[in-house]
């Protein structure tokens, strides 16, 4: 059975800005959980409020009310006991001491969590070979490059040798090489050091081949809490794109606008397309009704696939609850 | 156990930074030993002559400490500023250790790694002034580390407020000014000042180190006021810097700027 290691009951954040003096509620009442072992995606647009919940989770920030805790741990009441069980890369390369070595910085914030060099000489070496730091290993970090910044950063995080990681925007600004790298690095991590990760990004490609499960965040509120593959399956089963020999007259066009109003018409040269989301499985027969009934030639049929981007994007938009009440 | 770890980590990496950047550690001490010249040249130029020697070693003493206090009080103010630049502010944020610690680790680091430097310039001034002063360390060093204390007190407060208002660079140029002003205004001008941080103990090391005091001539009294002052400022120190890391955390005052 999965236990929750990271549990956030009804968090609520507020700000008042400096000038106008207005009340921005950034997080208001949010509660999810993040299981052991598990890499959870926490999402959401510009300004919806998951920077603040990184921040409360990491004890950075403190909430107006709510609880958070972290391996059972209340993060306020006990932030420093809670803080033992995790560690976070925030910003990126600019989490470290760019005037330090690899090595040096590794060090140093052991050093800064308590422990002695000695004590994890050991892990060092191995995080060194295991992100591919070793012959970097006293290169001042302002002479890396990003990539490899990143992920000195995250090998930082580990070295704290907390259960639970969290990654804001691990592979921004990365190249395609890199980014697959610090992918798959993330994912051994989980494998075979059972690390919970919780991660931030506005690259659903990540996301998707990361996470089991998403939380995705809008104007402070939790919109959606499941696994990617039960969002995908919401919304990918009904986009189709009919290829059709020949074009079809006004009056064909405007019949099935009646029935269809979201349906898209694309004539090309000899062909044309008709693109379509249907809201129920059974209306794909309404349309090849209709399409039989006016006698428009079918040349192929194709379902549309759908990304994680564009499910992220309907969600952010409020159509999943549309999507649900449809299937339903 | 786990401060002291905490406490090499810092030494450490202040070694390696002054190690590293040696020019700029060089050029440091070659502006501060400048400065000391032009006091120097203005005493023995303009001063007179009868008390020339006693203001000379006054003015050794007083620019020793001076650079002291810049070091312990100004510079962790300075670092606070750069770690939220740099985005490093947070990292020591999520440290289970608390701030606090890794702060006044790094207070005690940079007043050990610096006070080579400290010791270098005392006996350059006093070789160029020709005067050599009373360095009586057993009543020297009880003296100053209770000072010192005062000093981190401070310290933490200067970076309490640092954490919270960040543009503060404004107020520490200003700042080394008013350290200069604490640490160059003699006691019998303001005797109330005795119960500002550090001006005790720098009188009463000025007493040592000028006036050849012993540790045990001092009245009661005074030792009172210099242990009281490190208790009181460091105490309030830490008061002042837990309560502005609260502030900080309730207001999201922790990431750059």
């Amino acid at each position: 059975m999965t236990q929750p290691i990271v549990e956030v009951k009804n968090l609520k954040k507020s700000y008042k800005k400096r000038k106008t003096k207005e009340i921005i509620t950034a997080v208001n009442h949010i509660s999810f959980t993040v299981n052991k072992g598990e890499i959870l995606g926490l999402l959401g647009p510009n300004g919806a409020g998951k920077t603040t919940t990184i921040k409360m989770i990491c004890g950075l920030v403190r909430p107006d009310s709510g609880i958070i805790t972290i391996n059972g741990i209340d993060n306020q009441d006990k932030r420093l006991r809670a803080q033992e069980h995790i560690s976070a890369v925030l910003e990126g390369n600019r989490n470290l001491y760019w005037r330090l070595t690899v090595r040096e910085n590794l060090e140093y914030f052991a050093g800064n969590r308590g422990k002695s060099r000695k004590e994890v000489a050991g892990q060092i070496e191995e995080l060194l070979g295991q992100f591919r730091l070793k012959d970097k290993e006293n290169e001042m970090v302002n002479r890396l490059s990003r990539g490899m910044q990143q992920k000195l950063a995250i090998a930082v995080a580990m070295l704290a040798g907390s259960e639970v990681i969290l990654l804001d925007e691990p592979t921004l600004g990365l190249d395609i090489e890199t980014g697959y790298e610090v992918r798959e690095l993330l994912r051994e991590i989980v494998r075979t050091e059972k690390k919970t990760i919780i991660i931030t990004s506005h690259d659903m490609d990540v996301i998707q081949d990361l996470c089991e499960r998403t939380v995705i965040i809008n104007s402070g509120k939790v919109v959606t809490n499941d696994r990617v593959e039960n969002l995908m399956k919401l919304f990918e089963v009904r986009s189709y794109a009919v290829k059709l020999d020949g074009h079809l007259s006004e009056e064909q066009h405007q019949l099935l606008l009646e029935k269809f109003p979201q349906l898209t018409y694309i004539p090309e040269t000899y062909q044309s397309v008709l693109e379509v989301d249907l809201t129920q499985s059974q209306e794909i027969y309404d349309l090849f009704d209709i399409l039989k009934l006016e006698q428009i030639p079918v040349d192929t049929i194709d379902r549309k696939t759908i990304n994680f981007e564009q499910v992220f994007m309907k969600i952010v938009k409020g159509e999943k609850e549309y999507a649900l009440s449809e299937r339903a | 156990m786990r401060f002291l770890n905490v406490l090499k980590a810092n030494i450490r990496r202040e070694y390696i930074l002054l190690k590293r950047y040696l020019p700029n550690t060089i050029a440091m001490i070659i502006t501060f030993y400048v400065l000391f010249l032009g006091m120097f040249a203005g005493i023995s130029l303009i001063g007179d002559p009868s008390t020339q020697d006693t203001n000379i070693q006054y003015v050794i003493v007083n620019y020793i400490f001076w650079f002291l206090a810049m070091v312990v009080v100004n510079d962790i103010g300075w670092q606070i500023t750069n770690e939220a630049t740099q985005g490093t502010l947070e990292q020591l944020g999520m440290s289970p250790m608390g701030i606090w610690k890794i702060m006044l680790s790094r207070l005690l680091s940079t007043t050990l790694i610096e006070f080579a430097i400290i010791i270098a310039l005392l006996y350059l001034s006093m070789f160029t002034a020709g005067q050599w002063l009373n360095v009586d360390v057993l009543s020297i060093l009880p003296v100053l580390i209770l000072t010192l204390i005062s000093m981190f007190g401070l310290g933490l407060i200067i970076a309490g407020f640092t954490m919270i208002l960040k543009q503060i660079q404004a107020f520490l140029q200003i700042l080394q000014f008013i350290l200069a002003g604490l640490t160059f205004v003699p006691l019998s001008v303001a005797p109330f000042l005795a119960f500002l941080p550090f001006v005790k103990g720098i009188d009463m090391v000025r007493e040592i180190m000028i006036n050849g005091v012993t540790l045990t001539e001092f009245a009661a009294v005074d030792i009172l006021i210099l242990v009281f002052n490190a208790v009181f400022y460091l105490g309030l120190g830490l008061f002042v810097f837990l309560r502005c890391e609260q502030f900080a955390m309730q207001k999201g005052l922790l990431a750059h700027y």
